[in-house]
This record gives structure tokens, sequence and C-alpha cells, in this order.
């Protein structure tokens, strides 16, 4: 790969996660409630992998290093399912 | 066995691995980083979801402000990685300019949420005020913290980089793992505290 | 090899290393092994602010309202004259733990052994990262600091229990203490800090650093004890110091994360503080663990039993540990429904530590045991164990902790657990490393009546706090007298309190062992042990950069009585047997 396509591969994603933003902002002011959560969140998700991936250089590394953190990602949504018991259904009572 | 003569060389160690030990580093710090941001956030989820009123609280947030800033973050995580870029290809000049822009950038970040802060105080909203407005102080002020450390991090690289040895170059790429993973948990904050 | 990439560990060569003054090499040092002994200052000293501690409340509770033995010189408020009131009893409790966990068993099981074993042991010269090793210790010193401050502030040293539940510890108003739990919850986050970096530190130079031939799995079980303890630790701190900002932010900024007249919920706060709590038994319990498995090897001489399994098991238990830390919450209020789930994964976890615990004994089945001071604390770390497991099932099964929560039961079972690997575990590591670190043996018969005395009055404490707690004494009180139907339990508690009087008496051989052997003990040659693992392939102790040249490594680090062999050992560095004898 030469540099100057590096840059402008950089330079492509960047393009790709301004445009995913004002998606987003278009999405929570035109759609109703749940389809714009939906692209919201499935928006943030995708702009996040593409840093990974990318800027991040995840692609091109061992799975291992990705698991070093996707592991940590795992526990955390496992700590708050557990806790929808007493936090959000608990709440006040 | 030689004693001192051995030791009077730069001493060598062929590494387990092939992932440089600073990039290995970084990443288990991510982990823990992960962790603690992700703890934060999902509290914010699980106790807004447990509450009422928040989406009318969050209705008095500005939307140009973190607007502004998360166009400035991801641009700064653009510049910073394009600094990486120009280490492999041994370009000083791009380098620099590069690092500094993101310097700036992420000061702007820094600037732009203290007039954002002030404009909301003004209007009688602190971390007193009520739950969302905590977590909302909370949430980007540690996330601000972490900002405030990285252009830190970033403007030592400005520095130091350009007249460095190549191993020291590295360097650029560590602290762009850790500038990117800042920019990514602004990815979450923005949608979970402005556009819900 | 091609893709192995060469790195420049050692900076400082030795003649410029022997250059450097007073203040680089021994208090600004970058050295894995002046950083370790740094840590264990640390935490020795405060070990004997706890133990004190301990022993004040024990007094309390057997003589309430009696002047302390030899603390009369504490200053109103927080004595009157050798009284305390009910709030001083609160901080001694408090701190009790917060000391005892925190800045005594991570400082020396983690951080002084790790330090100080790691490179060693995987044949490195020094850790991954040294100038951030010295940030480290540095801003564990730090959180020392702010910690002792806080004794001093106005309302006294923080007040709401290790666990510092909300809202007690939301508002200064509700507990009188303002500023000494502000310190507190700063001086955690600093300790925090500082084993993150040394948890970093530890991963990368054991996954990166280990010497040729050195695979994972020929590594002594210590290192992997040591490199489990750093993940369960690095993944389970993140949700807590969030927590904390939070607390912190209701102490300080005025907000409600926990109260909920403002919309909170104290639960939120036990949940955080535990999902990490139960991890960190386990993150100051696996060093111990390992130290027990590399002393029972060398003085069976025999391999240890089940390597692989005690890792895979290891693993497991690890797992495991994040699903388990509502048992701690029985009885709070979580909803009832999770009180099942989190039982019988509790139960489930006891099997991989048994497992560990049989491995151990096969270990030593057979085995031509030499019964030095080290193998002695090992078997009595091992006995004692097993005791403290054992009531964790009482502790873990939902229907029984219900009446057995807050009482005695439950301080007795963690002490077991805690005292036995943490303090007879550390004293094991440290009779047995102290050669390597020092360069001078421990006088043996002086550490033997360490020994016995130390376990006699351990048991002759805890095993009647069984007794006690089922009696229906609560935590945390501090006079019992007051209650009747406590009454009749009395002479118990007078009981325990003597025989803890006795253990830390006991204490003093070991002070005087240390001093004296520092001084004049006999001088340690290289492998006073007859070890296979790699630092006792470094001089006692060993200079700068560790290794005259890195070693390579044959073989795994329990091939002791070989079948066949001359002698009962062979290091993993030894090339081949005659080498061995030709050094020996």
């Amino acid at each position: 790969m030469t540099q100057a396509l590096t840059y402008t591969h950089y330079f492509r994603i960047w393009v790709w996660l301004v445009g995913l933003i004002f998606l987003s902002v278009l999405a929570s002011g035109l759609l109703p409630r749940e389809g714009a959560l939906l692209v919201i969140f499935a928006a943030a998700w995708v702009k996040a992998v593409l840093i990974a991936l990318y800027y991040m250089h995840l692609k091109y590394e061992r799975w291992q290093l990705a698991a070093v953190v996707l592991i940590p990602l795992l526990l955390v949504v496992g700590l708050a399912v557990t806790l929808v018991p007493d936090i959000v259904i608990g709440h006040g009572k | 066995m030689e004693q001192a003569s051995t030791l009077n060389r730069h001493i060598a160690t062929p590494l387990s691995t092939s992932v440089p030990t600073g990039k290995l580093g970084v990443w288990w710090f991510l982990a823990s980083e992960v962790t603690v941001f992700g703890g934060l956030i999902a509290c914010y989820i699980l106790t807004r979801l447990g509450s009422t009123g928040w989406k009318e609280a969050a209705a008095h947030l500005s939307l140009v402000f973190p607007l502004l800033n998360t166009l400035v973050l991801l641009t700064s995580s653009m510049t910073m990685v394009m600094a990486h870029a120009a280490v492999e290809a041994k370009d000083s000049h791009r380098l620099r300019t590069f690092l500094m822009v993101t310097v700036l950038l992420g000061v702007g970040f820094l600037l732009l949420k203290a007039m954002e802060y002030s404009r909301e105080m003004a209007q009688g909203f602190f971390p007193h005020t009520g739950l969302f407005w905590a977590f909302y102080y909370g949430m980007t002020g540690l996330h601000a913290l972490h900002v405030l450390g990285g252009v830190i991090v970033n403007l030592i690289l400005l520095l130091t980089v350009p007249t460095a040895t190549e191993t020291q170059q590295r360097r650029v790429e560590f602290a762009g793992l850790y500038w990117h993973f800042v920019d990514i948990v602004w990815i979450f904050l923005f949608p979970l505290l402005y556009l819900t | 090899m091609s893709d192995m990439v060469v790195a420049k560990v050692a900076d400082v060569t030795p003649h410029v290393y022997e250059e450097l003054g007073f203040w680089r090499k021994y208090v600004f040092s970058t050295d894995h092994k002046v950083i370790a002994k740094q840590y264990l200052a640390l935490g020795l000293l405060w070990a004997i602010a706890g133990g004190l501690m301990a022993y004040m409340m024990r007094w309390q509770l057997a003589w309430p309202e009696t002047p302390v033995l030899l603390f009369r010189w504490i200053p109103e408020p927080f004595m009157y004259d050798g009284y305390m009131g009910p709030e001083f009893y609160n901080a001694l409790v408090t701190l009790h733990g917060t000391i005892m966990v925190f800045f005594v068993a991570m400082p020396v099981l983690l951080a002084a052994f790790g330090n100080f074993l790691i490179p060693l042991m995987v044949g490195a010269r020094d850790m991954a990262f040294p100038r951030l090793n010295m940030l480290s210790v540095w801003v564990f010193a730090l959180a020392s600091l702010v910690l002792f401050v806080s004794f001093f502030v106005p309302g006294g040293a923080a007040a709401a229990g290790w666990t510092g539940y909300p809202p007690l510890s939301a508002r200064a108003e509700y507990t009188g203490v303002e500023w000494g739990l502000n310190l507190w919850l700063i001086a955690l986050a600093l300790e925090f800090a500082s084993f993150l970096m040394g948890g970093i530190n530890f991963l990368t130079t054991v996954i990166n650093l280990r010497a040729p031939g050195l695979s994972m799995f020929r590594l002594p079980l210590f290192v992997w004890m040591q490199i489990v303890a750093a993940v369960l630790f690095m993944l389970s701190v993140g949700p807590l110091i969030a927590g904390a900002v939070m607390l912190l932010m209701d102490r300080l900024l005025g907000t409600t994360f926990y109260l909920p007249a403002g919309g909170g919920d104290p639960l939120l706060w036990q949940h955080l503080f535990w999902f990490f709590g139960h991890p960190e038994v386990y993150v100051i319990l696996l060093p111990g663990l390992g130290i027990v498995l590399e002393i029972i090897a060398v003085f069976s001489r025999k391999p240890i039993f089940a390597y692989r399994s005690i890792i895979y098991a290891t693993i497991v238990a690890g797992i495991l540990s994040f699903i388990v830390w509502a048992h701690h919450q029985f009885i709070s209020g979580i909803d009832p429904r999770l009180a099942m789930p989190f039982s019988i994964t509790t139960i489930l976890i006891s099997v991989p530590f048994a497992f560990v615990v049989f491995a151990m004994i096969a270990t030593l089945w057979k085995g031509a045991i030499q019964f030095t001071t080290p193998m002695l604390f090992a078997l009595g770390t091992l006995a004692n164990f097993i005791l403290g497991g054992v009531t964790g099932i009482f502790n873990g099964s939902a229907p029984l902790d219900i009446y057995i929560h807050d009482t005695y039961f439950v301080v007795a079972h963690f002490h077991y657990t805690l005292f036995s690997v943490t303090v007879l575990g550390g004293f094991a590591g440290l009779y047995y490393w102290f050669p390597k670190m020092f360069g001078r043996m421990l006088h043996d018969t002086l550490g033997k009546v360490h020994f016995w005395l130390t376990i006699i009055f351990f048991n002759s404490a805890f095993i009647p706090m069984h007794l006690v707690g089922v009696g229906g004494m609560m935590r945390r009180i501090a006079n019992p007298l007051q209650y009747e139907f406590l009454q009749p339990l009395q002479p118990l508690n007078v009981w325990i309190t003597v025989s803890v009087i006795m253990l830390l008496i006991a204490q003093i051989p070991f002070v005087v062992n240390c001093v004296w052997s520092l001084v004049a003990g006999v001088r340690a040659e290289q492998n006073p042990w007859r070890a296979n693992t790699l630092e006792w392939s470094a001089p006692s102790p060993p200079p700068h950069g560790n290794f005259a040249a890195v070693p390579v490594v044959y073989r795994g680090p329990y091939e002791y009585s070989l079948p066949g062999s001359a002698q009962d050992w062979l290091p993993q560095d030894y090339e081949v047997l005659t080498q061995a004898a030709a050094r020996s």
C-alpha cells in the first residue's frame, strides 16, 4: 500500500463517520421513537467498529488483541443485564 | 560465563510474541478503560430506564455544541491516524502537521465543552439539579478528563517524536490507540445524552 | 523466527548503574527488585497498623467501655483517655478491612512478590515498563499518604465499613465524617490506578518477555496465578471506579446517585462494589496459592500433580468469580429471583478450588517432605484454607445465609480463607524467598517458633468465632453486652480477644528474625533450597539486570526426582544433567 492510498483510505472512513452522524441527527428528529433509537444506536456501533477496525488497525492485527477489549465489553453487558431486575424493574420499590 | 562484558552491550531479548510490548500494554489499558466507561454508561442506561422525566431534562441540552464536538473529535481521530501513517512513511513534516492539528482539535473539544458547561450552569443546571444532570456532568466530565490526558500525551509526542528514534516513533501509534478509544466513548455518549 | 521482533530491554548498563546515587538507586529506582521491596516495606508497615486496629477492636468487644491497654495516648475526640465511642469503633472496623485488603494483601502478595519474582521467573532483566513500574509504586505511596492523612482530619477517618455502603456513605452528615471518607475514596482510587499500572506491566512482561524456550506451559504456577489475578483485577475494577466517582459526586457535589430521595438507588453501589469485590478476594488469594504450590513442589521433591489442570481450574475459577458477586447481597433487598442463580454459581466455584487443593495434596503424597519453615507455613495455609472453603459453602447457600449474613460466622469464614492464604501464605513466601531477596538466610528455629505460635493462636481465635456468629452476634457492633441475648457469648469473645493478643505478640519473633538476619544472618548461596525455577539461577540477591546471560529454558519447572537421575532436582535452564552435576 502506498502512503497516498493510506491517507485517502483514512479520509474515506472519516467521510463515512461524518455521514453516519448526520444520519443519526436526522433520524432523531424525523423518525418515531423506536425507529430513531434503532438507527441512532446502529449508527453508533457502526462508527465504533469502523474506528476500531481501520483507525486502530484491528482488521490487520491478530484476533487475540481484539479479544482483550471484547471480553470486558461482554462482562459489562452481563453486569448491566443482571442489574435490570434491581435497578430498572425494582426501581423505587 | 561472561559477566560484565555481556551486560555492557545493549541487552536485547527476543520477544515471545510478535506484538510490540508497548502496543500490548496499551490494549490491556484500554481493556480496563472499557470497564470504567462501560460501567458508567451501563449505570446511566439502567437508571434512565427505571426513571421518568429524563427526556424532558435532556431537552435543555444544546445540539450545536455536541455536534461540533463530535465532528472535532472524529476529525482529530483521522489526523491522529494520519500522523501514524506519516511515521511509517518517514514523513517528518506531515507527522508534525498532523500531530499539531490533533492537539489543536483536542484543545478545541475542551474549549467547546467548557463553553457548553458554562451555558448550562448559567441556566441553572448543575450536577445536583437532578439525576439526569448528575449523570450528564459525571459522564462528560470523566470523558473530558480523558481528553485532557490525551491532549497532554499528544503534545508531548509533538514536541519529542519528530527528532526521536524509530522505535520511539512507534509511540504515535500507541497514543493513537488511546485517542481513538476516547473518540469511541464520545461516539456513544453523544447519542445517549443528546439524541434520545 | 522471522516474525520475532527484538526489543531493547535494560537501558542502564551495570557500570552506569553503579554510579547512580542513593536516590536513583534506592528511592527513585526503576529496578523491579527495589520496587518490590518498596511495596513490601509499605505493606508491612500497614500490616502493623491494621493489626493494632484489630487489637483495639477486640479489646472493646471483650471488655466494652474499658480503656484500651497501651492506647491512652490517642487524643480526643478520637478516644477519651483510652475509652472509645461507637463512632471510633466504626472507623476501626472500616480501616482494618480497607488496610488489610488494599494496603497489605495487595502490595505484599501481588506487588511485592509479583514484582520481585515475575521477571526472574520468566528470565527477563526487568519488567516490560520499568518507569511505569516506578510510577505505580509512587502512586501507591501517595495513596498510602492520603489514607494516613485521613486519620487526622476533623471528623476522623472513614467509618462506613470497608464496603462503604450508601446512603450512610453518601452524605457527610450521616456518619459525621466528611473529609475522612472523601480522602478514603481518593486513596482507593489512587490504589486502583497503581495496581492497574502494575497489572499492565505483569501481563505484558509474562506475555512478551519470556526467555527462549519458556512456553506458557513451562511457566511456574506462581506466574500463572499472578497473571490470572492481574486479569481479574483489571476487568473487575472498572465499574467500581465508575461507582466511586458517583459516590464522590454525591458527597462533594450534592448529586443523588445513591439516594432514593433523589431518584437514586443504594443497591446500585452494592452491585458495583461486589462485582469488583468478589473477584478481588480471588485476586488476593491466587498469589498465595501460587506461593504454596511452588513451596510444596520444592519441599516434597516432587513435580506438581496435574500442572495443566491446575491452570485450567484456576482460569475456570476466575471466569466464575465474575458471576457470584450477589452472594454478598442476599438479604439486602435484591430481587429474590437472583438468589438462586447466584447460590448455584457460588457453590460451583468451590469445585475448581477444591480441585487445586486436591492437586496440592496429591503433590505432597509420598513425597520426601522436608519440614522447613516455608514448608510448615505452606502446609498450614493449605489446612486452614480448607476450613475456610468449607464454611464458604454454608455462606453461599441463600437459605442459610439469611440467618448468618452480617454475623461473626461470615467474619470467621473470610478470615479463614484470607488470613490463611495471604498471611500464612505470605509468610511462607517470605521465608522461602528471603535468601534470594536479601542474600541472607532467616533463622530456621526462630521461624518454626513463629509458625507454631501463629497457627495455634490464629485457630484459637477464629474457630470460636464461628460459634459466636451462629449464636447471633452481629458484625460491626461496638458493644455486645448491650444485647441480653448476646451476653452468654461473652466468655467466647474474651477468649477470642486474648488469642488475638497472643497472635499479635507471636509476630515478634518474625520481626526479630528479619532484622537480625538482615544484619547478621548466614549468607545465602545461590540455590539454598535446590529448586528448579529460574530465579534460583541468579545470584542471591540478583544484581541489576538479574542474569549474567539471558537463560535458555529446556524444560518445565517441576522436574524433581526424575527416575534414574543423579540428583532429585533439575533446573529449567540446565542443558543436560551432567552440567547440573558439575554446578551443584
